[in-house]
């Protein structure tokens, strides 16, 4: 068994072979080839990871073109002096100095943004939320008939819900009989990744409790987490402080996804 | 111990290797298409089966990785330190950490999945937890890329470690840096080191093997130590240390006298003093190498007496030698020797006082051949050698060999002309039974059924019981007249004669009672060729199969010899016997024990469940 860096050691020994330059060289220029022949004939999942990879080999491409021309279109009207090259660059008529280039466009920014935030402020109301509107969801989209019972299987039936729910610590269940709504048991979430807005960090936090669901008070009642509910989430370990001096332990979150096709709960924490 | 092991790692992918390898294998080994008319049911179970295999993919890959990867504390202390030395131990435990703490995280993801994909009610809704599964699993194996990149160099580096093997006979060389450590490996072993001439040539462990004394040896060439403190040595001095502190060797340690290596002779003395502790009480060689140089004759006393006093110690031996300076290698086979030497003293006196020794010197026997073995000549060869020599060079003439009966059919007109005479040479007692008509069937009976091997015994003793009768009704009859001697002797053949009947009658109940299952009754077994026909007329013993012939035969020397195989005394064989002996006895008392589960037994050929009924479509009416 070889042992130590044994080929290194060949290498130091003996050299390479005489035409590895060549060979290197040739594998070097069959290359393109090679990657032709692959896009010809692959199919299936390899052709997609292939085609991909070939993507972003153009995007790089490209990018790399632009760059280099923006450098050549900079050089050919620059603004005097010489580049790095030593050529002389030629003054184009009406041009800024460097430290003038962007005021106009600031100024111009600024305004736009201002009236973009009126118009904004205006339509939103009261509720100033991330997700103002959501399309209201319909009652058997989020409930399942579910029949039970066996003397009377056609009068009585339940409702089971299909979308994720929150259900508290301390809720008991109410005797078969009189339950209407069932929230299975793997659809129930505890914990939702919650995202800080200015410190665009995100945390897995508890939920304590659903605040509002946009589709309905029942669905607030009956805690069904869907887009656009107003969470309340445990927000003790993040340390946040009221300007009074408390520990904030609970605050409001808006959930951003859809929970029951994302099998998680993302939301956004609103300050 | 796990030497094999290191190097059969399987290589450890890259994480978007990794991800590639389980995504596009969940492609092409789950089904890919759903049809317009699925029930809900189905595509749920479609979109669980993607998700359930690519975690499954992904666990036993990791599972593979794993496994693979020796664990640091249940290998050899010396690999386990040589690991920590190398790669570091807590980089390498949490790396493995990383990838257990993935495969688990994994397994946990695709669990609350399939489970949200219970409740999935429209087929985008599943493929979406699908997607997101796949995600969620696919990103926590890009998070393992520095873990499986750092374990894929491990690995490539491990594969390269020498095949060290911590327990066999080992000779390991130690020494400053650039005294011809390796030069030593290279002149005793085929192993083909590198030989500079300046320091650091060797950065990690060789092994050579070599042969002495008829059994196989390790050499272990390690790199230079420098003397400094523990702390400050490097990975490639640790190596060294690692070795000395692990391995149970002879340690020659090299000195280079003539300091062409460029540390001084104190600084070398130095560092064999510092070594001191990791000596321990292996056996250990002062090596003074490049005596070519003629060290000897300018080398000061004062430092030569140091070289000495260190030898004497630590109870090392002091040898001079060249390692490549020497045409022959004369010092350096010396240097080779007196290592092997000592340490098989103390490997052999270690086992020996271990218990388990004995178990192996119970079970050895030495067998001397007699000191002269003279050919065997049979008489008759002799005899006509003698015959011949008297004769002298007239009847020198070669005999005419023997003719075979072949020969003589050529000779006498060929087959049909002459046929051969198979019983000319029939071995019998009298040599007029060889042409005696041989009928297998009289009177419609099977001649060998009626075949008794010992009939003339019987006959035999029937005859002289017959005599004596007669003789003791004389003997009444004139008892006045004939002396009381005579009488008494005459009473004495009585007794003697009906206690032969008594035995002869015994053997022949016993024989016939024997119902061993692998020994077929007597009156089928003498129904062979050679006991057909005249058998009755044989003598005893010709014919009659051999187990017959005497009730007991004494033990063969092999049987004797193994009863007393491995045991430590005649008593101990004798108790091993009896509970051999119970043992039997215990397992063959009753007769059910004749037809074991072994034998082959069929109740029913085909049965009914396994050949009716229909199986079509992945059902059958049976399980
Ligand atoms: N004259 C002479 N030179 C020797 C002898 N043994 C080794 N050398 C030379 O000493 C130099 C160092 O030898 P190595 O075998 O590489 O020494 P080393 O101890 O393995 O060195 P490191 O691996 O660097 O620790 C080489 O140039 C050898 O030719 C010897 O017996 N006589
Ligand atoms: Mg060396």
């Amino acid at each position: 068994m070889p042992q130590g860096d044994y080929i290194e050691l060949h290498r130091r020994r003996h050299g390479r072979r005489l035409d590895h330059e060549e060979r290197l060289r040739k594998r070097e220029a069959r290359e393109p080839r090679r990657i032709a022949e692959r896009s010809r004939t692959l199919t299936g999942i390899r052709a997609k990871l292939h085609n991909r990879e070939r993507f972003r080999d153009k995007v790089r491409l490209r990018k790399a073109a632009a760059v280099q021309a923006q450098r050549q279109a900079r050089r050919r009207q620059g603004a005097g002096g010489r580049d790095e090259d030593g050529e002389e660059r030629r003054v184009v008529e009406g041009a800024l100095p460097a430290y003038l280039l962007d005021r106009e466009e600031t100024q111009r920014a600024k305004i736009l943004s201002n009236t973009i935030k009126e118009k904004r402020k205006e339509k939103g109301g009261k509720w100033s939320v991330p997700l103002p509107r959501v399309r209201p969801l319909a009652d058997d989209e989020i409930f399942r008939v579910v029949r039970t019972g066996k003397k009377s299987k056609k009068r009585e039936w339940k409702r089971m819900v299909t979308k994720m729910s929150f259900v508290g610590d301390s809720y008991t269940r109410k005797p078969p009989k009189y339950e209407r709504f069932i929230r299975p048991m793997g659809l129930r979430v505890k914990r939702a990744n919650v995202t800080h807005p200015e410190l665009k960090a995100t945390f897995s936090l508890d939920i304590i409790g659903v605040k509002k669901n946009p589709s309905g008070p029942m669905y607030t009642q009956l805690g069904v987490v869907t887009r656009g509910t107003i969470v309340e989430v445990n927000v003790s370990e993040l340390g946040l402080v009221t300007t009074s001096g408390k520990v904030v332990w609970g605050k409001y979150a808006q959930v951003t996804n859809n929970p029951e096709v994302d099998g998680t709960v993302n939301a956004v924490l609103l300050v | 111990m796990v030497v094999a092991n290191l190097k059969a790692i399987q290589r450890v992918p890259e994480a978007a290797d990794l991800l590639d390898i389980v995504l596009s294998q969940t492609q092409r080994k789950t089904p890919t298409v759903v049809h317009k008319g699925y029930p809900i049911q189905r595509i749920r179970a479609f979109y669980m089966r993607k998700v359930r295999y690519a975690q499954s993919t992904f666990h036993e890959r990791l599972s593979r990785i794993l496994s693979d990867f020796p664990v640091v504390d249940d290998v050899h202390p010396f690999y386990g330190d040589l690991i920590n030395v190398l790669y570091d131990r807590d980089h390498y435990k949490l790396a493995l950490g990383q990838v257990h703490r993935a495969r688990s995280l994994m397994d946990a993801v695709a669990r609350d999945y399939v489970r949200l994909l219970k409740y999935a009610d429209s087929l985008y809704r599943a493929k979406s937890l699908k997607r997101a599964a796949l995600g969620r699993m696919g990103t926590m194996a890009k998070r393992l890329a520095p873990c499986l990149a750092y374990l894929e160099q491990v690995r490539q580096h491990m594969a390269r470690l020498p095949s060290i093997d911590p327990n066999t006979r080992t000779l390991l060389v130690a020494g400053a840096p650039n005294v011809g450590k390796s030069s030593f490996l290279n002149s005793v072993t085929r192993a083909d080191v590198d030989v500079q001439p300046y320091a650091f040539t060797t950065q990690s462990l060789f092994v050579g093997h070599m042969d002495y004394h008829y059994l196989r040896w390790q050499v272990i060439d390690t790199p230079g130590v420098l003397d400094r403190e523990l702390e400050q040595r490097n990975t490639i001095e640790m190596q060294a240390i690692t070795a000395l502190a692990h391995l149970r060797a002879a340690v020659l340690f090299f000195v280079d006298p003539s300091e062409q290596c460029g540390y001084p002779m104190a600084q070398q003395l130095r560092l064999f003093h510092s070594l001191r502790p990791l000596f321990g009480d292996k056996p250990l060689l002062l090596v003074c190498n490049k005596v070519d140089l003629g060290w000897e004759h300018t080398l000061d006393a004062e430092t030569w007496r140091a070289v000495e006093a260190a030898a004497a110690d630590t109870g090392a031996e002091l040898m001079k030698m060249s390692a490549t300076g020497d045409a022959d290698r004369e010092s350096v086979y010396a240097v080779r020797n007196r290592a092997c030497e000592r340490l098989l003293e103390v490997r052999v006196s270690q086992r020996m006082t271990q218990r388990r020794s004995d178990a192996v010197l119970n079970r050895l026997h030495v067998a001397m051949p007699p000191q002269t073995r003279p050919p065997v000549i049979p008489e008759s060869v002799w005899a006509a050698r003698q015959a011949q020599r008297e004769a002298g060079a007239a009847a020198a003439a070669v005999p005419p060999p023997r003719l075979t009966e072949k020969q003589r059919e050529e000779q006498m007109g060929g087959a049909g002309v002459y046929s051969m005479d198979w019983r000319k040479l029939y071995d019998l007692r009298e040599s007029e039974w060889r042409y005696d008509i041989m009928p297998e069937v009289v009177d419609g009976k099977n001649l060998a059924d009626y075949v008794d091997a010992d009939i003339l015994e019987r006959l035999d003793a029937l005859e002289r019981d017959e005599e004596a009768r007669l003789a003791a009704l004389e003997a009444r009859e004139g008892m006045e007249t004939e002396e009381g001697e005579e009488e008494q002797r005459r009473a004495r053949a009585i007794v003697r004669a009906a206690t032969e009947r008594r035995i002869l009658r015994q053997r022949r109940a016993a024989r016939e009672r024997s119902q061993n299952p692998s020994v077929p009754p007597a009156r089928l077994r003498s129904r062979s060729v050679s006991s057909r026909g005249p058998a009755r007329r044989h003598p005893p013993g010709v014919g009659v199969p051999r187990s017959l012939q005497t009730a007991s035969r004494p033990p063969t020397a092999a049987v004797a010899l193994r009863q007393v195989h491995g045991v430590r005394d005649m008593k101990q064989a004798a108790k091993a016997r009896r509970l051999f002996e119970q043992s039997r006895r215990k397992a063959f008392a009753s007769r059910e024990h004749r037809q074991g589960e072994w034998d082959r037994f069929i109740a029913v050929k085909k049965p009914k469940h396994l050949y009716a009924g229909k199986m079509s479509l992945g059902t059958r009416h049976h399980r």
